[in-house]
């Protein structure tokens, strides 16, 4: 396909580009072009010193959309919610950029002030491409700043600011009392060190009580500022222990409800008691250090867990502003203008052009075209509509321009009162019980127990001695690694699984992952690719290329497939005589003809019986029937192609199974799980589709609708009360069964609502990253259950030689930073989702 | 061995101002992007002035 012709670099991107006869610069597409001649009237030519520094993630897409007027940003509503009013009169907005990657990026961004007048500042967070504008609205407005960015290929979206600020503020105060935390842990232990080092009460009371005075300063602070957060909930678990399901509940009785917090709280609560006496009364051992970097560890720990869920919250949100949320109004005078699609009102006019998503509920008042329903239906295969009827916001309009009256917007919608379910709607599934709450339950009780008998005992046979081991018991059981072998296993593997582009948003769903019994897939988009593609080929595929010829002139779904399949498959593409005369008959096929000297050709491509009424094929229609039953009962749709009157060639289009499904299905298979599938399309299809792919018929359902999802797995669950049920899907008519599994999982390209109910989503094409959550997902629950039993080793130990008397403050100070050190590097050791093709990544 | 009780409040006050420093850095989102800044050093020309100086509110 690709010509041997002499090419140099291209002057904006470097990628191979046709040479040029003069020492004009050569560009590679129109795009680069466009961004090329951008930069360079702006006077920004030094963009191309930057470019590529410090690369990270994609490399830009061209630039599509620039024509975009971005009028809906100037809308006052929008900025009254989104943006920010300064004190100085200007206001302050948060984008999302796409295809910002390098140092370039960077500098030509940041530019933009020097550049619109008006514009205050521009800062660029490459990491998480957002760039923050604040812009003197009198001087210039938001839409002429996103103007100028995506003349350069740099589409902006704006971003819901509010749900993100509120994480960022959280964790800078967790940030905060990490920092303090570990500050005060490191000059108590300086002091510390002069204890072990002999310093004590008799040999210099003076020196030895200023340190221990100091000690106690700093740990008070720390416990105070620090561990605040222990006390408070460890209190609100005493108080309220978990209220969780009917059936949970009386399952685990309350005692193991008891959070991880307790037995923390304890700990610091009695040895801060114990030391502060033995500091005031200058009898005794001091545990300052061991309190206050138990502290730190676990606030950090809690703090790298926050991160990690605010990070997988961006990505949530980055992806949603990705998607359309403006529509395009018909003002009564008929000029057309750019809205927030929030705004609509029933009674407006809206235009919907080819491939823009209905942005509202209404009825088609004019034009004629086909729809992509399968978001909101489960429907695979396009779906014609006219003028009068029914339209569905969330719907992709494929064919032609539509002009539609609404009927109801924004949260009235099909699609909105779904997406308000699931936002509002409380989880109504099983409470996960996590392991490490569990055990953390039962260690407080079995420490309790063992210091109490420690305590009886000793105060029998050495009552002076008995109070020291019970506190020596109480530190040196501390549930330290206890407390952070899952926290710190989960945050590392959530990064890594980020990394892979997948999303988890709630690190919890991991267990729930690791015990699944049922697994249940949408078809359409999930099982399949969700788009039309060439099944099959009968007859003469020369004259198939030749529909294809036809096809370049069509934006029907089936054209599109065609031409997609001929540029793949043809021996020559794209062809070498343009059709000519190219005529659409809506809703049956279309016409042209190929001028050839040779072999002129007059081509005809459409249903067999629309061909068949213009008169053409009469010969072999007996066959062309028995061809089209045959296409109809494997689930496809026959399109004919006629060339001078006689059909030459027959083409099955349908929805293919995604290329990786098999190999998922069976890696599922053998790790025990029951597999079915799930969907709205009819279920002639979804019957074909399951047994193609060997899945049980009495988990699979065709042709339902999202509540009869949601039903059919609380009756799995009313059947089966030990069933781990996870939802894998894309579609809005997914959305709410994915929150009533236990594990809703989004594949790539989702919609907004199944986005918003998914607890795990997956930006990578494919059903590989879903096996890859499943590997990574077994290696987590292995590391967690090594750090677990690694800590309870260690505790034990501990446990019985303070309960003998051993444990000295020397010996604390050694062990307890061991089994913190061997819980985090077994967490960062751990082989769950590694990459398992290096090559994919950059 | 007397200095110590003169040296060690003095150690203590210095350890509070990093953390003050510490305190401060975190609130005004120093640690918020750790990316890009080190990006914008290889930048080596005159970055825009800032035309107000007082624009000390958080940000966000």
């Amino acid at each position: 396909m690709t010509k041997a012709v002499s090419t140099n670099p291209c002057a904006h991107c470097g990628l191979p580009a046709p040479r040029r006869a003069d020492d004009a610069p050569a560009f590679c597409c129109v795009g680069c072009q466009a961004v090329y001649h951008a930069i360079h009237e702006g006077g920004l030519q030094n963009f191309y010193e930057f470019r590529g520094l410090g690369a990270r993630g994609e490399a830009p897409r061209g630039v599509e959309r620039a024509a975009e007027s971005f009028a809906y940003l100037d809308d006052p509503a929008f900025l009254e919610s989104q943006s920010e009013a300064m004190p100085d009169g200007t206001r302050r907005v948060q984008l999302h950029l796409e295809g910002v990657h390098c140092a370039g990026c960077v500098w030509l961004t940041e530019k933009m002030p020097t550049v619109l007048d008006g514009v205050r500042d521009a800062r660029l967070s490459l990491a998480r491409a957002r760039l923050e504008v604040s812009w003197d609205p009198e001087r210039v407005t938001l839409s002429q700043a996103a103007r100028w960015l995506a003349r350069f290929g740099y589409m902006p979206h704006p971003l819901s600011a509010e749900r993100l600020n509120g994480a960022g503020q959280a964790e800078r105060a967790l940030l905060k009392r990490v920092g303090v935390s570990w500050a005060i842990s490191g000059n108590i232990m300086i002091m510390a060190v002069a204890g072990y080092g002999g310093l004590n009460m008799l040999s210099d009371p003076g020196l030895a009580g200023l340190m221990r005075g100091a000690s106690l300063l700093l740990a008070t602070i720390s416990m105070a500022y620090g561990g605040g957060v222990f006390f408070r909930r460890a209190w609100a678990s005493l108080r309220a222990p978990r209220v969780s399901g009917d059936e949970a509940s009386a399952r685990v009785s309350r005692w193991t409800h008891l959070s991880m917090d307790v037995p923390i709280a304890l700990g610091l609560g009695v040895g801060w008691l114990h030391s502060a006496y033995a500091t005031l009364t200058g009898v005794g051992d001091v545990w300052f250090d061991s309190l206050a970097v138990l502290i730190a560890a676990l606030l950090t720990a809690r703090w790298l867990q926050m991160r990690g869920q605010r990070f997988a919250a961006e990505a949530t949100e980055r992806l949603l502003s990705l998607l359309p949320s403006t529509a395009r109004r018909i003002n009564p005078d008929g000029r057309i203008e750019e809205i927030l699609a929030a705004t609509l009102k029933p009674g407006d006019r809206v235009e919907v052009r080819a491939g823009d998503v209905v942005p509202a509920d209404g009825i088609v008042e004019s034009g004629a075209s086909t729809l992509h329903r399968a978001i909101v239906t489960g429907e695979s295969r396009p779906e014609p509509i006219g003028p009068g009827e029914r339209i569905e916001a969330g719907v992709t309009n494929l064919g032609a321009i539509l002009a539609v009256r609404v009927e109801a917007a924004g949260d009235d919608t099909h699609v909105g009162r779904l997406m308000r379910w699931v936002e509002d709607g409380e989880r109504r599934r099983a409470p996960v019980v996590q392991l490490a709450d569990t055990l953390g339950g039962i260690f407080v009780l079995v420490v309790l127990a063992a210091a109490a008998i420690t305590g009886g005992v000793w105060a029998l046979i050495a009552p002076q001695a008995a109070i020291a081991h019970v506190v020596a018991l109480l530190v040196i059981s501390c549930p330290c690694a206890l407390g952070m072998a899952t926290p710190l296993a989960l945050t590392v593997a959530v990064g890594r699984a980020a990394r892979q582009g997948i999303f988890i948003k709630h690190d919890d769903v991991l267990q729930s992952l690791s015990r699944a019994t049922h697994i249940l897939f949408d078809k359409t988009g999930t099982l399949t690719e969700g788009r039309m593609t060439v099944a099959e080929c009968i007859g003469d595929s020369n004259a198939a290329f030749d529909a294809a010829a036809l096809e370049l002139h069509s934006t029907h779904p089936i054209g599109r497939a065609l031409v997609a399949w001929a540029h793949k498959n043809a021996p020559v593409w794209p062809p070498e005589q343009p059709a000519e005369s190219v005529e659409e008959h809506l809703g049956a096929g279309i016409t042209g003809q190929i001028p050839n000297p040779d072999a002129h050709r007059e081509v005809a491509v459409g249903r067999l019986d629309w061909l068949a009424g213009r008169g053409e094929g009469e010969q072999a229609l007996a066959y062309w029937r028995q061809v089209e039953a045959q296409f109809a009962r494997a689930g496809g749709s026959p399109v004919f192609v006629a060339i001078n009157g006689r059909i030459a060639c027959a083409l099955s289009m349908g929805d293919r199974i995604r290329p990786d499904t098999l190999a998922l299905l069976q890696q599922l298979r053998q790790n025990g799980l029951h597999i079915g599938v799930l969907s709205g399309d009819h279920p002639e299809l979804v019957a074909q589709c399951a047994a193609s792919l060997d899945v049980d018929t009495a988990l699979t359902r065709g042709g339902v609708s999202p509540e009869d999802k949601r039903d059919f797995i609380m009756t799995l669950r009313a059947h089966r009360p030990d069933a781990v049920i996870i939802m894998v899907g894309d579609g809005v008519n997914d959305a709410i069964a994915m929150q009533q599994a236990d594990v809703g999982i989004a594949v790539f390209d989702g919609a907004q609502a199944a986005l918003v109910a998914a607890d795990i989503f997956v930006t990578r094409e494919g059903l590989a990253p879903i096996g890859l959550l499943f590997d990574g997902t077994n290696h987590v629950m292995r590391t967690i259950h090594r750090n677990l039993a690694g800590s309870a080793v260690y505790n034990a130990l501990g446990i019985s030689a303070a309960a003998l008397g051993f444990v000295t403050p020397l010996v604390a100070a050694v062990a307890m930073p061991f089994s913190s050190l061997f819980v985090i590097a077994s967490s960062l050791m751990q082989r769950s989702f590694e990459p398992t093709e290096p090559g994919e990544r950059n | 061995m007397i200095v110590i009780f003169f040296i060690l409040p003095l150690a203590l006050l210095l350890a509070s101002l990093s953390v003050f420093g510490f305190l401060w850095a975190t609130r005004k989102g120093q640690y918020d992007d750790l990316d890009t800044p080190p990006l914008r050093l290889l930048i080596d020309e005159e970055y825009v002035e800032k035309p107000d100086k007082n624009k000390n509110s958080q940000i966000n």
